[in-house]
């Protein structure tokens, strides 16, 4: 190309440098500034903010209810991976391997919940578990076992499992396509050699499905982890606001209300660090655990 | 014969669950657009049968009580002066970064991505009063740029995939006829490039269209609300007021939109999406 150096970095920085400034400006810097800000004790108002040293922190591991948040987070962690994964696979599967002719009507209707706002997800789940009028209640009703009926939301020991059913539902489908296309890249040849060796359905999904789309499900736990741990609080938020009794608030429901509720900014801030180190370590945690030698045959 | 009698025993035994997700999937949905039409007292009545007429009064309520107009209007503009700054910010770059050597692309392209994987959260407080001190705070221009930031990684990353697949021979060609780079930017790869263009926008408008954290956070007056900030006070008034029906048709105007997009668009948004996700 035709073209002198200067031309060559003048393009450079037309291409690179407004948008890098806008990501430093809206991203970069809120976050570095993040963790600046949570040492120290502030109310918002600019005068009012007083170096506190490793105060906040020290407040992190004495306040009661952050154990709660973490706890409720890693639940919501555990119980999705295990329900996404079971009922992804099993979907994934049956849609690949079973030959059944209706199966992108399947994949299209259970990817749906995928794009769905978290806000209508939550309000309509919300409605659904309403004690009066909502589908769960009614239903138990009809089915006579008016006594297991209960204001699911409302109740503290319900009200987590409750916000975990929508979660799940909302996240099958992406995770069914993305196993989908493992299944997809798989020869035909080596379950046809193991239908000629006799292997049953199940043996040859034991043997060969699940280790050859063992990268796509490793994809998939890390990636529920980290929307989890990242992302979990809009549902809470919308279907209970951390309530009742605290008994769902997570790590980033509690941050919103500390920071934008009680103008604790600070501590809100210290409560991010919290968010992000505890989902770098867990992530980190967990592809050292699922390390484990590509299958190939 | 006796296997393929087994077999399609089998084929039906494995359609229970499949049709029962189906349900699952569907019949909350359906069910929101059916309360959309029926008035209180019959969602009282008989909230999960159909409704003896089909009147439109709950949409009329929510446009004329609730601003659902001015909120619909908000929603649409960060939605898409988001995506279009979204791809104005990602188009160069991703074209610099996939095509052009120079040293720290690697590094760069390694910001951009890791970004994806980290909580935000953390960034929402002091964004807060940054937004604040550039009169952004409580605007839906600040929240449109906020929103095209927040999805450049994504793009970035989604674009340079389909950016690698133009022949470089067309630049090398199209450079020799004495086109500038910025000629070759835009009107060779970025034409070459418009599935990916398409794919990336689709993604992100869906996004936006959706979002409520950042917009709880970063608007306060009724007047620049979001939908998805309205149906949250729709959803807040209607435990006092008991106002379900407004509250269900508010959640199918909001939904309505994505409904369609996906119909027309079904393919492209599966793909993106876990293009999106396999990035790890």
């Amino acid at each position: 190309m035709v073209q002198t150096k200067k031309q060559k970095h003048l393009f450079l920085a037309f291409c690179l440098l407004p948008t890098f400034i806008l990501f430093a400006v809206f991203t970069l810097y809120p976050l570095f500034s993040g963790l600046y800000y949570s040492f120290f004790d502030w109310s918002g108002s600019s005068s009012k903010k007083e170096f506190i040293g490793f105060a906040n922190y020290v407040q992190l591991f004495k306040d009661s209810v952050i154990p709660d948040t973490i706890i409720h987070d890693y639940f919501l962690v555990v119980t999705k991976v295990i329900g996404i994964m079971i009922l992804a696979i099993f979907f994934a599967v049956a849609l690949t391997q079973l030959k059944i002719k209706e199966a992108p009507f399947y994949r299209i209707v259970f990817f749906f919940p995928n794009i769905m706002s978290v806000v209508v997800i939550g309000i309509l789940w919300t409605f659904i578990f309403n004690p009066n009028l909502g589908l769960v209640n009614s239903g138990l009703e009809v089915l006579g076992l008016e006594s297991l009926a209960k204001p699911w939301l409302g109740d503290e020991k319900w009200a987590l499992p409750s916000i975990m059913v929508p979660a799940i539902w909302a996240g099958i489908g992406l995770f069914m396509l993305m196993l989908m296309g493992g299944i997809a890249n798989i020869s035909k040849s080596y379950y046809e050699a193991a239908r000629i060796d006799g292997a049953s359905e199940w043996q040859q999904f034991w043997k060969i499905t699940l280790p050859l789309v063992w990268p796509q499900i490793k994809v998939s736990i890390l990636y529920i982890v980290i929307t989890t741990l990242n992302g979990s609080f809009i549902l809470v938020q919308v279907m209970t606001g951390g309530g009742p009794n605290n008994a769902t608030h997570v790590m980033g429901s509690y941050l919103y209300q500390q920071a934008f509720k009680q103008y604790n900014f600070g501590y809100g801030a210290t409560i991010g660090v919290m968010i992000l180190v505890l989902s770098l370590v867990t992530v980190l945690l967990l592809q050292f655990l699922m390390r484990r030698e590509k299958v190939e045959y | 014969m006796e296997k393929s009698v087994g077999q399609f025993l089998g084929r039906t035994g494995i359609r229970i669950p499949l049709i029962l997700w189906t349900i699952a999937v569907l019949y909350p949905i359906f069910w929101m657009f059916l309360g959309s039409f029926k008035s209180n007292a019959e969602i009282y009545r008989n909230p999960w049968g159909w409704p003896e007429v089909f009147n439109f009064n709950n949409f009329s309520q929510a446009w004329s009580n609730y601003n659902i107009d001015t909120s619909v209007f908000n929603s649409l503009f960060v939605t898409v002066i988001g995506a279009v700054l979204t791809l104005v910010l990602a188009i160069p770059t991703a074209y610099a970064i996939e095509r052009i050597n120079f040293r720290g692309s690697k590094v760069l392209f390694t910001i951009y991505i890791s970004a994806m994987m980290i909580p935000m959260v953390l960034g929402w407080i002091p964004l807060f009063f940054l937004l604040s001190k550039l009169n952004l705070l409580d605007s839906i221009i600040g929240l449109s740029i906020v929103y095209a930031v927040s999805q450049l990684p994504f793009s970035i990353f989604v674009l340079t995939s389909f950016m690698s697949t133009v022949p470089k021979s067309l630049e090398e060609a199209a450079a020799i006829d004495g086109m500038s780079p910025y000629g070759i930017l835009f009107k060779v790869i970025t034409p070459l490039t418009m599935s990916g263009i398409i794919t990336v926008s689709i993604m992100n408008c869906i996004q936006f269209w959706n979002e409520y954290f950042m917009a709880l956070i970063f608007l306060q007056t009724k007047e620049n609300y979001t939908l998805a900030l309205a149906i949250d006070y729709i959803s807040n008034e209607a435990q006092y007021t008991n106002a379900w029906g407004t509250l269900f048709a508010s959640l199918v105007i909001a939904i309505l939109p994505v409904i369609i997009l996906y119909i027309i668009f079904q393919r492209r948004i599966a793909k993106g999406m876990t293009e999106g996700a396999i990035k790890g």
